[in-house]
């Protein structure tokens, strides 16, 4: 493991002490190279984990995540070099940064054995992404979106601090890989209810559940590109990964604590896909189809059987490639009209066509076609919900059609139809944006060839 | 009638024979009273002059047009080397070494969860099985004798 964190670590140096017109050559390539160190973790040798340290291991939950997070690096400092031209030397390199430092912290938690030192690195990252977030965002709703994202996390987490703190007092561990083996799980004591709700709501709030969702539009429509890929790819992944960890010590409580979350989630899920059917700004939109896609992810760790956690993880990943993918292509609109409202900007398929190429394959692993990996999750989830209860299949069918409708609707509102009058000084696509698009692209698209990397430690 | 429509259509092929041999005017209208003459708009087949207001749609002063100075520009930077270079960087590093490599490294990760060797197991097991007329599978996955349960309570 410290063969990526270390050199994670020196990417500070090397981004602090490079020539100025090095300075995104080097940071681009170095982090490459990470992202390369960390596929061998990637042999997974038998259905157990990896054990590297004391410290730090890696399965095949954590794996695909670390890649998820360690190729998301290069990608967001390439998004992030159009808009940064005006900036200072320096506030570039505090940005490049801020954005290696949450680096830092995501690979310590994906691969984390004690859920103390995976909390203390869950809190960690929120302030990187707060900064990230609060002075380099766009407009002045920035300040009240770093607040919303930080306190919801922070109340929601404080919950699980006592928690962690009082099973390590009596417990003994809070060894991930031994808490598997548990033997006395809780009760169904109230205190043991109140626990169990400590645990969860941490996660429930970074994934986002619907009811505390109200930071994610916020945060992810005023961040900058970079931190809005942060964000919708890995962050809300944090929540889905802590929650999979988490629920192998909480048997049997969480068979009548989860009815609430489920319902939650459930009509969480339909009510977050009608209103981007509503949205007019574009990163709102693809804001909220993340809730959406979380809530099922909720629903899948919550029901707890080996097709839903295939399914839960497989569109994690899935999603975080996705997620990214479209907010990148926002941000290449928005580059352009400096303007997220999307009936501004309409007909690009006209003007840009190479990418509308990009915005259709988007919008089709977005909508979960066969045979992408979201179409996997999506199915795995679906088929698992509706062995839990038969009724789920009617809100799970409405917002498959809805998710459909809605991607649809933005792929059509910004390619398709008449080019609006004003579009004069829409520049022609840079290769920057299209090797974005295609970095993004190539990893969903060949993982349809060999998903069982993606499906998890059920597979 | 006709009389005075022959005499309207006569004075209209009079007054057009008189005018049609007559060269383009370069003046568009001349007065019959003063000697004001209109002459042909300088501006005509030119653009509607520039609006002074600015709109949002219009393109921002401070945005860069990196194709401006550069029209080979890959989006990266405004020096042209330095744009080629980390174009060059991103597509060696990201496509042909991690992409490339990367794929090749996870198609031939040997026996990923130790699938196959499961799949081999349970087939020398059911073979083994089969020839020696035990059950294929126990209905108990662990043996009942060595399970020892808690004291009623």
């Amino acid at each position: 493991m410290l063969k990526i964190i270390i050199p994670t670590i020196m990417l500070i140096p090397l981004t602090w002490l490079s020539k100025s017109n090095m300075m995104w050559i080097n940071s681009t390539i170095y982090s490459l190279m990470i992202s390369m160190v960390c596929l061998p973790l990637m042999n997974q040798p038998c259905d157990n984990s990896l054990n590297l340290s004391m410290l730090f291991f890696s399965d095949s939950l954590s794996t695909p995540l670390l890649m998820l997070t360690t190729w998301l690096l290069p990608l967001m400092i390439i998004a992030s070099q159009y808009h940064m031209t005006k900036e200072p030397l320096a506030r570039k390199k505090l940005y490049i940064t801020m954005m290696i430092l949450l680096q830092i912290f995501l690979i310590m938690t994906f691969s984390a054995t004690e859920l103390i030192m995976f909390y203390i690195l869950f809190e960690a990252t929120l302030v990187p992404t707060l900064i990230i977030i609060t002075r380099w965002g766009g407009q002045t709703e920035r300040l009240n979106a770093g607040i919303y994202f930080l306190f919801y996390t922070l109340a929601g987490s404080l919950p699980l601090l006592v928690a962690l703190t009082y099973t390590q007092t009596t417990l003994g561990s809070l060894n991930m890989l031994l808490t598997q083996y548990l033997t006395e799980r809780l009760t169904h004591v109230w205190g043991d209810s109140l626990l169990w709700l400590a645990f969860m709501l941490a996660f429930m709030v970074k994934m986002p559940l619907y009811g505390l969702h109200l930071w994610l539009p916020k945060a992810h429509v005023e961040a900058p590109i970079a931190g809005s890929m942060v964000l919708a790819a890995i962050l809300l992944k944090l929540g889905g990964y802590g929650m999979l960890r988490i629920t192998m010590m909480l048997n049997p409580t969480v068979n009548f604590m989860a009815y609430p979350f489920m319902m939650l989630s459930m009509w969480g899920m339909v009510m977050t896909s009608s209103i981007c059917l509503r949205q007019t700004d574009l990163k709102s939109l693809i804001a909220y189809s993340s809730v959406s896609h979380m809530a099922l992810v909720i629903m899948a760790i919550l029901i707890q059987s080996p097709w839903s956690f295939m399914g839960a993880t497989a569109l994690m990943i899935a999603h975080g490639l996705t997620s990214s993918l479209l907010f990148c292509l926002a941000n290449s609109n928005y580059e352009r009209t400096h303007s997220r409202t999307m009936i501004l900007v309409r007909g690009l398929q006209m003007i840009l066509p190479l990418m509308a190429a990009w915005w259709l394959l988007a919008s089709l692993t977005n909508l979960a076609l066969p045979p992408s990996i979201n179409l996997i999750g999506e199915l795995f989830v679906t088929v698992s919900m509706f062995s839990w209860s038969n009724f789920s299949i009617i809100l799970l069918g409405i917002n498959i059609t809805i998710t459909a409708l809605y991607t649809l609707y933005m792929l059509i509102m910004t390619q398709r139809g008449k080019y609006t009058y004003h579009i004069h000084n829409i520049k022609p696509s840079y290769t920057r944006e299209n090797t974005l698009m295609l970095l993004h692209l190539t990893p969903l698209l060949l993982l349809m060839i060999n998903p069982k990397i993606i499906l998890g430690t059920m597979y | 009638m006709a009389p005075g429509l022959l005499g309207l259509y006569a004075r209209r092929l009079l007054a057009a024979a008189t005018t049609r041999g007559r060269v383009a005017a370069p003046v568009r209208w001349e007065s019959s009273s003063a000697r004001a003459v209109i002459a042909p708009s300088a501006a005509v087949g030119k653009r509607a002059p520039e609006p002074t207001v600015h709109w949002q749609e219009d393109p921002e002063p401070e945005d860069e047009n990196l194709y401006e100075k550069n029209p080979d520009s890959h989006g990266y930077d405004k020096d042209p080397v330095v744009d080629v270079w980390n174009m060059r960087a991103v597509f060696f590093f990201g496509f042909s070494i991690v992409l490339v490599f990367g794929t090749t490294f996870v198609a031939y990760l040997p026996d990923y969860r130790m699938h196959e060797w499961a799949r081999r197991e349970a087939e020398k097991l059911v073979k083994y099985r089969e020839a020696h007329g035990l059950p294929i599978m126990e209905s108990n996955r662990f043996d009942p004798s060595k399970i020892q349960l808690p004291d009623e309570d």
